[in-house]
């Protein structure tokens, strides 16, 4: 059969089948020719003056020109912006790292792989802040754009996986039935409150707990807040993979004479780790795009910056292009990480194939 | 500007009491030679960053005077776009000298500690927009209409003072994204849409024809926008009188463009400019006492110019806002406003 064919016969099995395809086709239509025309017939091309924009109703070349770079990184000393592009290259670079590491194309022991990831967020903290190495200092309120979404999403993923580590090991045990029971509690009680709460009083609580006189910047303070929100949820996540591991690993393990150190850390853990890192993606590509919120409490991230760009008076009827470029961009890092979520789902069913050919 | 957070913002102050004391703040500005200076980061017209990150605005140029004041130069204010209530924090905890950031002066605010209200840069207040075609030409007769307001702001507040003063029923679209309200109201969603006057005007100019919609002529609440320093007699005398000179200049039609000529004839002049700018003049005196360059006064005009010409710059007829000064509240003393220049002398 045709694919052309095999189209028809579905698209128009029944008359209820076709006029369906028939509306949502004209739908369709209607809305790619709004598409074309904001992008093609209506648009101010790179070489046509900034002022057409006010004027004309289509994308506007010349403002993205203009404030691209804005809306990348704010506010950040414009002559110094090459060390916020640095940071936001090394934060890609851990990412991408860690994204291989999951689907097995590089093949780090642990201990080397902590160490990259802590040098790597340490180097990029210091690119961003300076006052070392003759960098000249930057104060954190002009860390805007995209190396503070970098830096608050990728800092609190690996902040909260070894707190979510922790909390599924308090909760998946007997001896110590009271750390079980706060374990269960914390989980219940972070992953019952929406996070917009958890960056208020990371924000405006935290600081009221700390010494009197000392004040605690926004970013640190939201960071602190998101490490222990979302460690909540990858707890629950590596629980799930604890418990689908048959009893007999952990007799094995006891067995062989480890203690329970040593089975969770190199028997359990690592097993369980591997069978949620699919719905731990899940959650990560949940806290990535969550990091946007924080522009709530003055941080100013992605969202932010592209509503300083059309806010500049000359560039007030922009709106539209900037939320786009920022689509586009959480879009790609979206579809990048779910690829990586679906490479993990198709090399457990491989191996699932593998295992019972076997 | 008006936040609930507010409240927040102020149970912390409290905390930070220890740091209320008068002190050197100005000794510290001149030790660092740099003057850190908070403001909005996004508020068309009065602070938003350029397309290099560098902040921009009405608010932005009081930061500048301050700077060009007490350090000479009006490029080392360092300045810091952040949310209201954090820059109050910032402030009473000493990371920041001053904030430029539409901060209206209450008593109860003043009452607190920590913080000082020095000069009002813009006098402001609440008004009302709404589409030509309700035919309505006062507030008095939006009986029973529906208001587009900003969720959690004393906007809020001040309509249900003025509609609950007058016995009239009204309705409110609380909408905290300021796009969306705005489009909720330009598509007929509101009848009403409630904002400081000087944001309507600008606000206005986001419809695809502002001639559809008119301001009402009743501003329903005082909104005096002032400069907020630290603690600090000498800081705050310092900025106080930097903006008295920018109202002077005004009096005496003296601007960023013809300083120069007016200051190489200095004899040619009314006895209250040379007072101004001679060497001998009483800024000079001032200079001497408080500590600051002694052509401070020169160099704010020169290099942020007179406030009508920092208005005329960000506000004014060649900007998007086309505010005409003159027909504000923020016009001289002279033509009936209420900027009223004090002698220096």
């Amino acid at each position: 059969m045709t694919g052309a064919s095999t189209w028809a016969k579905e698209l128009f099995a029944t008359p209820l089948a076709a006029l369906l395809t028939l509306v949502s086709g004209a739908f369709m239509t209607w809305l790619g020719w709004l598409a074309l025309s904001w992008l093609l017939f209506h648009a101010v091309w790179p070489w046509q003056p900034a002022g057409l924009c006010a004027v004309r109703t289509g994308l506007c070349w010349p403002f993205l020109f203009e404030k691209t770079r804005l809306i990348l990184f704010g506010t950040y000393p414009f002559d110094l912006q090459w060390r916020a592009l640095a940071a936001s290259l090394l934060l890609l670079a851990l990412a991408a790292l860690t994204g291989l590491q999951m689907i097995g194309r590089t093949r780090l022991r642990v201990r080397a792989f902590v160490v990259i990831w802590v040098s790597g967020l340490g180097f990029a903290v210091l690119l961003l802040s300076g006052g070392v190495l003759g960098l000249s200092p930057v104060p954190s309120v002009f860390w805007n754009g995209l190396p503070i979404l970098l830096f608050l999403a990728i800092a609190a993923i690996a902040g909260a996986f070894p707190v979510g580590v922790l909390l599924t090991l308090a909760r998946d045990q007997g001896a110590y039935p009271v750390l079980r029971r706060f374990a269960t509690l914390y989980i219940e009680v972070a992953r019952g409150v929406p996070m917009l709460t958890v960056i208020f009083v990371g924000v405006f609580v935290l600081p009221l707990m700390l010494p009197p006189g000392t004040y605690i910047a926004p970013v640190p303070a939201v960071l602190i807040a998101l490490i222990f929100f979302h460690g909540a949820y990858f707890a629950e996540d590596l629980r799930g993979g604890l418990q689908s591991l048959s009893r007999g690993q952990r007799e094995a393990a006891r067995s062989l004479g480890l203690g329970y150190w040593k089975t969770m850390g190199l028997v359990m853990l690592p097993q369980a780790i591997t069978r949620s890192l699919p719905s731990l993606v899940n959650s990560i590509i949940g806290a990535y795009k969550d990091t946007s919120l924080v522009v709530v409490v003055g941080i100013h991230d992605l969202i932010s910056t592209a509503r300083m760009s059309f806010n500049d008076p000359g560039w007030r009827s922009q709106a539209l292009e900037a939320y786009i470029l920022v689509g586009l961009w959480f879009f790609a890092s979206c579809a990048a990480l779910s690829a990586i979520g679906r490479q993990l789902q198709k090399d457990r069913e491989t191996e699932r194939g593998r295992v019972s050919q076997e | 500007m008006k936040l609930l957070t507010l409240t927040a913002a102020f149970a912390v102050t409290t905390i930070f009491t220890g740091a209320a004391m008068a002190g050197p703040v100005l000794d510290e500005i001149k030790a660092n030679d740099s003057l850190v200076c908070l403001v909005n980061p996004n508020s068309p017209g009065f602070s938003v960053p350029d397309s290099q990150g560098v902040f921009q605005g009405f608010n932005t140029d009081f930061c500048r005077m301050a700077a060009a004041a007490i350090l000479g130069d009006a490029g080392k204010a360092d300045i810091r776009g952040i949310g209201f209530s954090d820059s109050m924090k910032t402030l009473v905890a000493r990371g920041a000298h001053m904030a430029s950031r539409s901060i209206t002066a209450t008593g109860t605010r003043d009452a607190d500690t920590g913080m000082a209200f020095v000069a009002t840069t813009f006098y402001d207040g609440q008004g009302f927009m709404v589409p030509a075609s309700l035919g309505v030409s006062s507030a008095a007769e939006l009986e029973g209409a529906t208001v587009c307001a900003e969720d959690g702001s004393t906007t809020l507040l001040n309509i249900a003072d003025w509609f609950g003063d007058r016995g009239m029923s009204y309705r409110v679209e609380n909408i905290a994204d300021k796009t969306a309200r705005l489009e909720a109201f330009f598509s007929g969603k509101c009848d009403v849409y409630a904002s400081d006057v000087s944001a309507l005007n600008s606000d206005r100019l986001l419809a695809e024809n502002p001639d559809d919609f008119t301001i009402l002529p009743e501003v329903i609440s005082a909104e005096p926008l002032t400069l907020v320093t630290q603690p600090d007699q000498e800081l705050e005398a310092a900025v106080f009188w930097a903006f008295q000179v920018m109202l002077n200049a005004d009096k005496f039609g003296i601007t960023s463009g013809n300083i120069d000529t007016i200051r190489a004839d200095l004899d040619a002049q009314p006895k209250s400019v040379r007072r101004l700018f001679a060497e001998d003049g009483a800024t000079a005196d001032m200079a001497a006492k408080l500590g600051l360059p002694q052509d401070w006064a020169y160099q704010v005009i020169r290099q942020v110019g007179s406030y009508s010409e920092v208005f005329e710059r960000h506000l004014g007829s060649g900007t998007p806002f086309n505010i005409t000064l003159a027909e504000t509240q923020n016009a001289s003393a002279d033509q009936g406003g209420l900027m009223y220049a004090f002698p220096i002398r």
